[in-house]
């Protein structure tokens, strides 16, 4: 053994002998228990007004009538819920169908009521035409048919200069003013 | 051994037996803390918080057997705690006039067991440059003479990082008690 290790050995050896004295168990002891207590009580104050309010959940037919009436309250949810989601669907597809009626038919209206503005001229009112559905038609037809044969007619004319000169006098005759095609 | 009767009944409620268990048990933790911290006040204190985390904590204990590892596991982890709150504040180094003190007493060869506060000096000075891990296993080890599977399973450190912990403070002391001893 060399003296560095004897020298410690030694040190050691006193140290461990020399256990540290605990004078004051009975004022550790006293303090440890209050504060335990203290909080002790807490603990059961607090566990006692919890068993106190909900202690009754542990009472055996309490316990299974409640869980009957708590999957009970979930089917009926569950069937409402597809009730609900059934209407839904219904009425939205409802509310689709008379939209696009409604906007047809409001579209179709304004169209033809710009027609009539158009063909009747500023003074003919289109709410005091009172005209029936298959009139209406018959007459737009008949406008478009005349529209048609007018590009013809300028068409044929345009094709000859002679003819064209014939009209244009003659609408000048006709109107008084200088026309030109 | 602390009986399991003891511990069992503790577990239930019982703050008699509690009692009994703080009492047979306070001065082991009191010798660990102390040994630690090298401070009388400091120790007690850690070995009140102890007690009252054993209480708290005892459902958690799996058998009675390991109480007392178990209990040296909180008083080192409650030192190191107070080790790292120390940090702040700057080790008080001894002068010479401290260490021939020291050197006096412990070749005096003492009949009688050292006083706590020569022990706190003694060690606090050998032990004032191992980092606190380091100071741990040398006092389970050496001072409280803990086998290094119990040192283990109190610290949570390998057997390897316990052995070389302990060279390390070996040296260490052994370089503080040639220098000055």
């Amino acid at each position: 053994m060399n003296p560095e290790t004897e020298k410690y050995s030694k040190v050691v050896n006193i140290l461990k002998k020399s256990k540290p004295v605990l004078n004051s168990t009975t004022d550790i002891e006293r303090e440890v228990i209050k504060r335990i207590s203290g909080s002790y009580r807490t603990d059961r104050g607090i566990s006692g007004a919890i068993e106190f309010f909900f202690g009754w959940v542990y009472i055996g037919w309490v316990r299974r009538t409640l869980i009957t009436a708590s999957v009970l309250l979930v089917l009926v949810f569950i069937y409402q819920q597809n009730i609900i989601l059934k209407q839904i669907k219904y009425l939205s597809s409802q509310a689709t169908v008379a939209t696009e009626d409604k906007l047809i038919n409001t579209s179709d209206r304004i169209e033809k009521k710009m027609m009539l503005y158009k063909l009747g001229g500023r003074s003919l009112s289109s709410e005091e035409v009172t005209i029936s559905s298959g009139q209406l038609e018959q007459l737009l037809e008949s406008v478009n048919e005349l529209q048609v044969q007018y590009k013809d007619l300028l068409k044929l004319i345009g094709e000859d200069p002679e003819l064209k000169k014939l009209v244009e006098k003659k609408m000048e005759e006709n109107s008084h003013k200088k026309t030109k095609l | 051994m602390i009986e399991k009767q003891i511990i069992d009944e503790c577990r239930g409620g019982n703050l008699n037996k509690f009692r009994i268990l703080v009492e047979q048990t306070s001065p082991i933790a009191f010798s660990v803390a102390f040994r630690m911290l090298c401070d009388e006040d400091q120790a007690k204190d850690v070995v009140q918080e102890t007690m009252i985390s054993i209480w708290q904590k005892l459902n958690k204990i799996r058998s009675a057997e390991r109480y007392k590892s178990w209990m040296y596991r909180i008083v080192i982890n409650k030192c190191y705690d107070q080790l790292r709150r120390r940090k702040k504040n700057p080790e008080y180094k001894a002068d010479d006039k401290t260490w021939e003190l020291i050197s006096d007493r412990i070749s005096e060869q003492p009949s009688s067991d050292l006083e706590n506060e020569e022990t706190a000096v003694i060690i606090s000075q050998l032990t004032n440059r191992l980092s606190p891990k380091q100071k741990a296993v040398f006092v389970l080890t050496e001072l409280e003479e803990l086998s290094v599977d119990e040192v283990s399973e109190i610290t949570g450190m390998s057997k390897t990082a316990i052995k070389s912990n302990l060279w390390y403070a070996r040296r260490r002391i052994s370089e503080m008690v040639e220098k000055y001893l």
